[in-house]
């Protein structure tokens, strides 16, 4: 149908059969071992597929450091009251009221 | 049918001399949910943010999250990846909480994108300019392009790009099978990247392509 999409990077070779849902397959660690020593080797040989790869990584790289947040500390404090983990739970004895 | 997996005893949970399974006392639940369940609070407020896209509605979310995820902390098998059970707990806390209300049908991704491919748009740009304009990409711009996917191909690429979950772990997280998981990142992959490729053409880090048709 569309060429490109079982091609990427343009990898000019008639025998490339990596498919760019193999890549990311492949990036994602979800490719068969059978298939890994097969990828590795069509990566060694073919620079379209290995900057693709690399492309594919750099975006993912992008959208892992542009959803990094930190919780507003006082939602920490409220979890901990509801769960009543911030050491008031049964048992707990508050410093200076015990014997 | 999960018989079998409750009845196994764990080593943690297991009484050393008759080898059955004890509960954790209170002392020991909120010990162990405190040290390995409060640390991924910031993680899951990250998703949440994801899921809910309103900073308020994450805060309630992640909250009501823990609550539940405490309340049935004796059902996680220890044994298992602490982080994918929260996120089930996330994900189904989600839906009750902010779908349920709206009923709205399943999105899907309408656009025809199976053409589109923002690294040959880059590869226009040429050289060490194309890694430029990706590193060029703002981080409310991300934000931007992953908010404006459909709910479920956002929330699988979120989980797999984002938080390296494995396809198995997303599908139960999200309760479908792993080859509506594969489909919806491919989809939601080629979607998010032709958002992004949008903001970079709009900022004129990329130039409309004249050929883009031929």
């Amino acid at each position: 149908m569309n060429p490109r999409a079982e091609d990427p990077g343009r990898c000019g070779d008639a025998d490339c059969g990596q498919a760019l849902h193999r890549l990311q397959a492949y990036l994602d660690g979800e490719l068969p071992d059978t298939d890994l020593d097969d990828i590795r080797q069509h990566l060694s040989d073919c620079y379209p597929c290995t900057d693709r790869l690399s492309f594919e990584e750099q975006v993912r790289e992008i959208v892992r450091r542009g959803c990094s947040e930190e919780a507003p500390p006082a939602l920490l404090t409220r979890i901990e009251s509801a769960l009543d983990l911030g050491g008031r739970g049964p048992g707990f004895t508050a410093p200076g009221f015990s014997a | 049918m999960s018989d079998a997996r409750a009845s196994t005893p764990h080593p943690s949970q297991t009484d050393a001399v008759d080898g059955t399974r004890r509960e954790l006392t209170d002392d020991e639940r909120r010990e162990r949910f405190a040290a390995e369940a409060l640390p991924l609070v910031d993680r899951m407020y990250a998703a949440a943010l994801r899921y809910t896209r309103d900073p308020n509605d994450a805060e309630d979310l992640v909250q009501e999250t823990m609550v539940k995820a405490y309340r049935s902390f004796h059902q996680y098998q220890p044994d298992t990846n602490l982080k994918a059970w929260l996120y089930r707990v996330l994900h189904t806390t989600y839906i009750s909480m902010y779908r349920k209300a709206q009923r709205r049908p399943q999105e899907a991704l309408q656009e025809e994108i199976d053409d589109f491919s923002f690294y040959d748009e880059l590869a226009r740009v040429g050289g060490s300019a194309e890694r430029e304009v990706l590193e060029s990409l703002t981080a409310d711009e991300v934000k931007r392009a992953l908010a404006d996917l459909p709910e479920t191909f956002r929330l699988a690429v979120y989980l797999a790009d984002v938080e390296g979950f494995a396809y198995k772990e997303i599908a139960e997280i999200m309760d479908t099978p792993v080859g509506t998981v594969m489909s919806r990142l491919h989809r939601g992959r080629k979607a998010l990247q032709k958002a992004l490729a949008s903001y970079a053409r709009s900022r004129g880090l990329i130039t409309e392509d004249p050929e883009a048709d031929a």
